[in-house]
């Protein structure tokens, strides 16, 4: 059943996710719902259901099982809709909704469980801001442009000097005067070396924006978003995915605010910039809140700016949350591909995932370069591989690639083919999840990594066939002769091709299998 | 169906013909306007690739062009 918001629930008091929250015609415009009386999650009813029904955020439905004390209530003159003892599913346990320190964990504005400030104890969040403090003065003094509070922290200074509630991170911003957007990019990469050279860890998201990592002393991990704000045309862009007429006076020259008794920088006109950003009803405190931008503008920001991280999320869902589905032992390609390789010869893993066949080769080995876009099979991948590293295994390294960016393809490219005299590539289950322009540019990444050398490229993918290459949504399948023939325009020479039956990601049987290799090496 | 009905089928797809294909049209259109604006992200990625590491490499010896990619991998 769903839990209703109607005052009087009849029924069971068990509910099921799917379910949702059914809303009456004349609930509210913010509905808040908390768990054992913190918050968790906000909705508009007119904007977010649908036939009546709210939907359950995706990040929160895998948390939602056992048993919670459910609130849903109006923020704005406080009353309660529905306050009583639920269970999700059968157990018996409470609710847990922490991380892995404890600290209670809500939905924030863009769909992501995270913490917010609320539940943030006092003294975390005036460290959160001094280290803010010190991020926007190193893009000042060390970066040269004018960096400045923005977004929720902003919003919180203005409107009563306090972190907002429901916020859950830290976002500055600074003014471009950079008028293209390729200008912009570069400028945003200089200023995250600049970061860097400061000591701060980064993570870039876009052309346009990076985050700053800070360590807190509880031992947590929070970021500090650097947003871009420039302007092409009449039209000024504020990333995320802000665009519309903002002059130039409202945001410098900077000024200062105070914000839980920490001065910060501000924009020139806070309010100018916040009615930007909000709207012209940001005085009015809404949890539910969620952007509306111009379509066009979207459109212009994700075609300069983005196309860098598109199913990074989706991915790094997949090994957080079905880890355990992915087979540990090696794959049958990489024995396959270890018989056609001399022992000790390199092998660079292109998309190691959570590193089965790169622990495979290092364990018979080889020592390994393993690369992939995300973090999460990073992480696990560098673990696995100095565990077999400490068992005799040979030594292995763990290293970015992203397909879509050349910065990151040529580098590896180049770091490969200085490698080792004798070295191979080996992809399985890649050419077939990245987009066109990221084949092209593996295509070019193997012409350098293999360059002057006999090593070969082992790709396994997923060819034509009737039924859709798993993971679905993830995967497509490809038609090998065009796949063959995008590698001979690259200068590759086809060794090998087969069709036959092999195995997908979850190592199920997939009919529709193609294994190359192939070499760059000059006839 | 009739002969009557027939031609106000026919009417129709007429009418909706050029619709659809100019639809089709901005469709494509609008497929390579964001290809075109992806060549900001190329441009930043070559002139990052050629200032950042061709020059710093160009200007040392052999013996130093690991320390050299590590420097730019480390940055980016």
């Amino acid at each position: 059943m769903a839990a209703t918001i109607a005052a009087a629930v009849t029924g069971r008091r068990t509910l099921h996710v799917d379910d949702g929250i059914a809303v009456p015609a004349e609930a509210g415009c913010v509905v808040t719902v908390a768990f054992e009386g913190r918050y968790v999650w906000s909705f508009q009813p007119g904007r977010d259901s649908r036939g009546g029904v709210v939907a359950w955020p995706a990040a929160l439905r895998p948390r939602l099982r056992g048993v919670t004390r459910l609130t849903l209530a109006d923020p704005a003159d406080g009353r309660v809709h529905l306050d009583e003892e639920v269970a999700f599913g059968s157990g018996s346990d409470r609710l847990d909704l922490a991380d892995a320190h404890g600290h209670p964990l809500a939905v924030n504005k863009v769909g992501n469980l995270t913490r917010v400030f609320g539940e943030t104890d006092g003294a975390v969040r005036v460290e959160i801001l001094r280290a803010t403090a010190r991020v926007l003065d190193d893009l000042c003094e060390h970066g040269g442009v004018g960096a400045f509070l923005s977004y929720g922290c902003l919003l919180g200074a203005v409107r009563e000097g306090r972190m907002i509630g429901t916020d859950c991170d830290a976002d500055v911003c600074y003014l471009s005067d950079r008028r293209s957007p390729a200008e912009v990019i570069l400028e945003s990469y200089r200023l995250e070396r600049v970061m860097r050279a400061r000591g701060w860890g980064t993570v870039r998201m876009s052309g346009g924006d990076f985050k700053v990592l800070i360590k807190l002393a509880d031992g947590r991990t929070v970021y500090v978003d650097v947003f871009v704000g420039f302007t092409v045309g009449e039209t000024f862009y504020l990333l995320g995915n802000r665009s519309g007429r903002l002059p130039r006076e409202a945001v410098v020259p900077t000024t200062t605010i105070r914000l839980e008794g920490v001065e910060l920088a501000a924009p020139a006109d806070p309010e100018a910039v916040l009615g930007f950003v909000y709207g012209p009803h940001w005085r009015v405190p809404d949890p539910a809140f969620k952007f509306t931008d111009p379509p066009d503008g979207v459109r212009r920001l994700d075609g300069w700016l983005r196309g860098t991280r598109e199913a990074l999320p989706e991915w790094n869902l997949l090994f957080r949350t079905r880890g355990d589905e992915l087979p540990r032992k090696g794959s049958a390609f990489a024995t396959w591909v270890r018989h056609r390789v001399h022992r000790g010869d390199v092998v660079a893993e292109l998309g190691c995932g959570l590193g089965r066949d790169a622990a495979y080769f290092a364990r018979h080995g080889h020592p390994v370069l393993a690369y992939d876009i995300s973090p999460d099979a990073r992480s696990h991948t560098a673990k696995r591989l100095r565990r077999v590293h400490r068992r005799g295994g040979a030594e292995s390294v763990v290293r970015r690639l992203v397909l879509d960016e050349l910065r990151t393809v040529a580098v590896t490219g180049a770091e490969i083919a200085l490698s080792a005299e004798r070295r191979h590539l080996y992809a399985r289950r890649l050419v077939d999840v990245v987009g066109d322009e990221a084949r092209r540019n593996l295509w070019r990444l193997a012409r350098t990594a293999l360059d002057g050398g006999d090593g070969s490229l082992f790709l396994e993918l997923a060819a034509e066939g009737p039924l859709p290459a798993r993971p679905e949504g993830l995967s497509r399948r490809l038609d090998p002769d065009q796949v063959v023939a995008e590698i001979e325009a690259a200068g590759g020479h086809v060794l090998h091709r087969h069709l036959g039956i092999g195995r997908d990601l979850f190592d199920e049987p997939d009919p529709w299998t193609c294994r190359l290799q192939v070499t760059w090496r000059k006839p | 169906m009739t002969d009557a009905r027939l031609d106000r089928a026919r009417r129709l797809v007429g009418r909706i013909r050029p619709y659809s294909s100019a639809h089709a049209r901005i469709d494509a259109l609008e497929r390579e306007l964001h290809q075109t604006r992806q060549l900001n992200r190329r441009v930043a990625e070559l002139t990052d690739l050629v200032t950042e590491l061709l020059v710093p490499l160009a200007r040392r010896d052999d013996i130093e062009v690991d320390a050299v990619l590590e420097r730019y991998r480390s940055m980016i």
